[in-house]
């Protein structure tokens, strides 16, 4: 990363491979928006190519972009807000994988309604359990990213698994 | 089992399947297992979500996305070659990897405005007040003005000497090399600066720092100070670009002194034979 700071752009199509699928995980878990989570995988990008003298290579890249990327989604929940709630888009499209032997069938409907679960969690539990299963990352660098203590990540996976189980459960 | 206890464990619960616990954490969590019904089923709920979890069909981003992503490099590195970076974006710079210049800025600033008021107020000659000073010090002011504008610049010109020394100091190669060609803006360099730069010649560890170093030196050759300086740090350079950068450097200046320390160099076991053959070069048409 400090040799895209002092200039060398070619390292940042390096980073972009390197990156931009856990990043459109992330995002994708935050939103449950296709659409919306490219264009602020693109978004997040072009924040580091202008900021890139902000890092000082003090931290690890990937606590930068998670920073970024949280900045970038706050934008868009606000500006989501403004335009009004639009229901996350859960693309239930039924895809042709031919037809299904029934304990198959069972367990993807099982793992899309877990999918969902995750979907309706608070923002607050659904971005731990996602940089901690998702993208693991460690708790340290949960902390970093979140700017909270190592003792409050754990608390808060805690609390994120028990809310999911409980919904989880329920269905 | 003490509750409380299985309560303080169960938050660990997500750590020890994550595998982010240290091994003293792990060690207990797993004694307690052993001799925990309760813990255990939990342990084994939790287990399975997530597994499910990371069974989750989450979709993949398009390949339009790579091609966006190019486009948009390419875009901006148009963009900044258009631009050359100015004064300002290198304050920027300055000012966004040192937060704390733009304090020392700022209060300098004060500082200086303050002192300015002042000085422009005063009555001319000694003596009065801040009051009645306004009149008197503009009529007699012309000489005044002059040499507060003088005092002024020297103050500038010494704060731009203290960033310098400062980024000389610090610990990443790119802000040093930022700090040497700051001397581009200092017309006159004095002893300090000369001294700092002379030793960055001499004993940074960076290649890049040094041959900027040596070029920043070059412009101030005619100060017997930084000749002196760069004679002598022939023999200290151990790298071969070094070696050569200040045999043509020499030549240039038509140093007749760097001839006795490079001959020595060439008494030297295992000097880099391109070098060799440069200085033999440099030595027949300095001498």
């Amino acid at each position: 990363m400090l040799k895209v700071r002092s200039g060398d752009l070619d390292k940042m199509g390096l980073l972009f491979q390197r990156y931009h699928r856990p990043l459109y995980g992330f995002l994708y878990h935050m939103t449950s928006q296709r659409e919306s989570s490219e264009d602020m995988v693109q978004n997040v990008f072009y924040r580091m190519l202008r900021s890139r003298h902000t890092f000082t290579g003090e931290g690890e890249f990937k606590t930068w972009m998670y920073h970024l990327a949280r900045n970038v989604l706050k934008d868009h929940f606000k500006k989501a807000g403004r335009e009004g709630y639009s229901a996350p888009e859960t693309e239930w499209e039924i895809r042709d994988d031919g037809i299904l032997p029934g304990e198959q069938l069972e367990k993807k409907m099982e793992l899309e309604m877990l999918l969902q679960r995750i979907a309706s969690l608070s923002p607050e539990s659904r971005e731990v359990l996602v940089l901690s299963r998702y993208q693991d990352l460690k708790y340290a660098e949960i902390a970093a990213v979140l700017d909270i203590s190592v003792g409050a990540v754990k608390v808060r996976v805690h609390r994120a698994i028990n809310q999911l189980k409980t919904l989880y459960l329920q269905s | 089992m003490n509750s409380m206890n299985c309560e303080k464990r169960k938050e660990l619960l997500a750590g020890w399947m994550d595998n982010q616990l240290t091994e003293a954490e792990r060690a207990e969590m797993e004694a307690h297992l052993a001799i925990c019904a309760e813990c255990r089923q939990e342990m084994e709920t939790n287990r399975r979500l997530w597994v499910s979890m990371g069974e989750v069909p989450v979709p993949a981003p398009s390949d339009k996305m790579q091609v966006r992503f190019d486009a948009m490099l390419e875009t901006y590195r148009q963009e900044q070659t258009n631009r050359r970076p100015g004064l300002f974006f290198y304050l920027r710079q300055l000012f966004a990897v040192r937060p704390g210049f733009t304090w020392a800025y700022s209060l300098v600033l004060i500082v200086v405005g303050v002192g300015l008021g002042y000085f422009l107020n005063r009555p001319a000659g000694a003596g009065g007040g801040f009051g009645a000073g306004g009149d008197r010090g503009l009529a007699s002011g012309g000489g005044a003005d002059k040499q507060q504008l003088q005092t002024l610049s020297a103050q500038v010109h010494e704060m731009r000497e203290m960033v310098l020394l400062a980024l000389l100091e610090n610990p990443s190669a790119s802000e040093r090399i930022r700090g040497v060609s700051y001397t581009s803006e200092i017309k006159a360099v004095n002893k300090n600066v000369v001294n700092a730069l002379l030793s960055t010649l001499n004993n940074d560890p960076n290649n890049n720092v040094r041959l900027i170093t040596l070029e920043a030196l070059t412009h101030y050759a005619e100060d017997p100070l930084v000749r002196e300086g760069l004679v002598q740090s022939i023999l200290h350079q151990e790298s071969p670009l070094m070696q050569a950068a200040l045999a043509d450097v020499m030549l240039k200046l038509q140093e007749k002194k760097a001839v006795r320390p490079l001959k020595e160099l060439l008494q030297q076991k295992g000097l880099n034979e391109m070098v060799r053959t440069k200085i033999e070069q440099t030595l027949t048409r300095l001498i």
